[in-house]
């Protein structure tokens, strides 16, 4: 065989083995999603939903962030309790986290789904001896924990499925259209086309993610003081943004992706140029606190036709600096003496 | 019995003429330097992960090292001057070496010959810098901080690109290769000095081929200062097409000129 069709063939089956171990790697992921990041089970969230965050509580509780909020006693004492009643840890059995809803509904419009390992007969037990106000009933065969049922902001929670593994909670219409869906395999998450597309921008793996329409911003400010306005001086129109796309990392560092969608190139430019001129004006602080420095170095600022991209990566121990200093403790006044 | 008064068909000299360059090009010095050269950053991976992972910056993950590799390295640098290397030399060579004489005075068209010398250029190129891609990529992919299976989309496309870079400086620099007689120079200029206008503002970027193949990789290495401030991406899918267009443009010239240009050798 000729020399040069030796190294072809080496050439080949190098990039053949890698590129069949990358597409294992792809469809073997354990969270492997259905839209971008959305697992299957995201997809009996309501089609009206406006917003979805996840969390992947394993990296979560795993990454440095956690070890340091544990550390300074931040861990809920509840999570104790709850593991003595229960049996359940959320720190080690719960998988991942879907939160979804509608700002303008409130609680109303917001489902929770927790994937995790449960042992749903000492949870039943635990949610129904939890008080007066608890009750159950059979919703498509499956058991729906109900509480405050008939009253205003009644909620409830149900296992998702046969299995121990998925728990949906939230409102009553809406842990039960959740529970119909899944039984009756519909996604009418869906038929939310929007929202659906703005879930495929996504990458998915990120400890932690949110994708929403402008209604999640609907409470900001739309202007902000020009510089040098004075009190009766002038405004700076703050363009709009269509969707807000959010990923995070917390290990090694915190890196956080902010992906806003502005009506046009020009709004998207605009607003990248607020945002680096905010960036710019900490950095002018950096005489007084010298992590700020740091901090310009770890932002960035781009734009990419109607689209502005801001990321962060900030090391801990710059999150730390930039902590308020706890202030030193008073020494109380010695009582005097009778 | 094959008609002599006819040239031999185009696909079955350019697969001659392929079979012949391959041979010619894949096994030879300047092969192994520009391999050792594109398998730069496999060397770095290693280091990264034996080494230099509990010095560096935190922030600086596996992941952000193989998109600065891919976008700085090999897509800006690298690539390109593997191409300069190859691609100028694919008739220069034949006219510097007078063997010219000989192959164009066969029957095959012309056409068919630079097209052979181009596929085996771009077999020969893609041989040297894919593989180091893809090591590269799970070297750092597998590091702590990284999902391999989030970065597997990235991978797909870092190879099409880098493929796509290798087409289109090849056919650029092909054609530099048929116009002049020491197109070295020219396109290392071109290399060094017209595409840096791709960090200039406005719609100057556009006309560079970088700029374009920049739009292509989702990595974004931060840039400071000017680059920063004027960093602009480009459509992707206008690059797709302004890529091939140039690529097609390019070779369509250079087949065009060699096979109407007269070639006198220095005696």
């Amino acid at each position: 065989m000729k020399r040069s069709r030796l190294v072809v063939i080496a050439a080949l089956s190098v990039v053949g083995l890698g590129l069949a171990l990358a597409l294992g790697a792809l469809v073997l992921d354990p969270a492997r999603a259905a839209v971008g990041p959305l697992p299957a089970e995201g997809l009996v969230l309501p089609a009206d939903t406006r917003f979805v965050m996840g969390l992947d509580v394993r990296r979560f509780v795993q990454s440095p962030f956690y070890a340091k909020f544990a550390s300074q006693g931040g861990r809920p004492q509840a999570f104790a309790e709850l593991e003595q009643k229960t049996g359940f840890n959320p720190e080690r059995d719960v998988d991942q986290v879907l939160i979804a809803g509608r700002p303008d509904k409130g609680r109303e419009g917001g489902v929770v789904i927790v994937r995790g390992r449960f042992d749903r007969y000492k949870l039943s037990q635990a949610i129904e001896s939890a008080g007066k106000r608890v009750t159950t009933k059979k919703h498509e065969g499956n058991p729906l924990y109900l509480f405050n049922e008939g009253l205003k902001g009644a909620s409830a929670v149900a296992f998702l499925g046969h299995d121990d593994d998925l728990l949906v909670m939230g409102s009553q219409a809406a842990v039960e259209a959740a529970v119909t869906s899944h039984f009756q395999g519909g996604t009418p998450l869906k038929q939310n086309t929007a929202l659906v597309s703005l879930l495929e921008r996504v990458k998915p793996g990120s400890t932690f993610w949110m994708v929403g329409d402008q209604s999640l911003l609907a409470q900001m400010p739309t202007t902000m003081p020009a510089p040098g306005g004075g009190s009766g001086g002038g405004q700076i129109q703050l363009p709009a943004l269509k969707a807000l796309m959010v990923t995070g990392e917390l290990d090694p560092v915190v890196s956080v992706d902010v992906t806003g969608d502005a009506t046009d190139a020009a709004a998207a430019t605009q607003l990248a140029d607020i945002v680096r001129g905010f960036i710019a004006l900490a950095t002018l602080q950096a005489a007084q606190k010298p992590e700020l420095k740091t901090l310009q170095n770890a932002v960035s600022v781009t734009t990419e036709q109607s689209s502005v991209r801001l990321s962060a990566r900030v090391p801990y121990e710059v999150l730390e600096a930039l902590q308020p200093k706890k202030s030193a403790g008073v020494t109380p006044a010695p009582a005097p003496a009778r | 019995m094959r008609d002599t008064s006819r040239p031999v068909p185009f696909l079955a000299s350019a697969r001659a003429v392929f079979g012949l360059s391959l041979e010619g090009m894949l096994w030879s010095r300047r092969s192994l330097v520009l391999g050792a050269f594109l398998a730069i950053p496999v060397l770095i991976a290693i280091v990264y992960r034996l080494v230099l992972v509990a010095r560096m910056p935190a922030e600086i993950t596996g992941l952000h090292l193989y998109g600065y590799l891919v976008a700085l390295f090999w897509v800006r640098n690298a690539l390109p001057l593997a191409a300069l290397f190859y691609a100028t030399a694919l008739i220069a060579d034949e006219v510097e070496g007078r063997t010219l004489t000989y192959l164009i005075t066969r029957p095959v068209r012309r056409s068919a010959i630079l097209a052979g010398k181009f596929a085996a250029y771009l077999v020969t190129t893609l041989c040297l810098a894919l593989p180091a891609a893809v090591v590269t990529f799970f070297v750092l992919a597998t590091s702590r901080g990284v999902s391999v299976a989030a970065s597997v989309p990235d991978l797909f496309r870092d190879l099409g690109v880098l493929a796509l870079t290798l087409l289109v400086y090849g056919a650029l620099f092909a054609l530099m290769g048929v116009l002049m007689k020491r197109p070295l120079l020219p396109g290392l200029l071109f290399l060094f000095v017209w595409e840096m206008a791709a960090n200039l503002p406005g719609y100057v970027p556009r006309f560079t081929i970088t700029a374009w193949l920049r739009s292509l990789v989702t990595h974004r290495p931060a840039g400071r200062g000017v680059s920063e401030l004027f960093g602009q991406v480009l459509p992707a899918d206008l690059g797709l097409a302004v890529l091939t267009a140039l690529t097609a443009l390019f070779l369509w010239l250079a087949i065009w000129i060699f096979s109407s240009r007269e070639y006198v050798l220095d005696q």
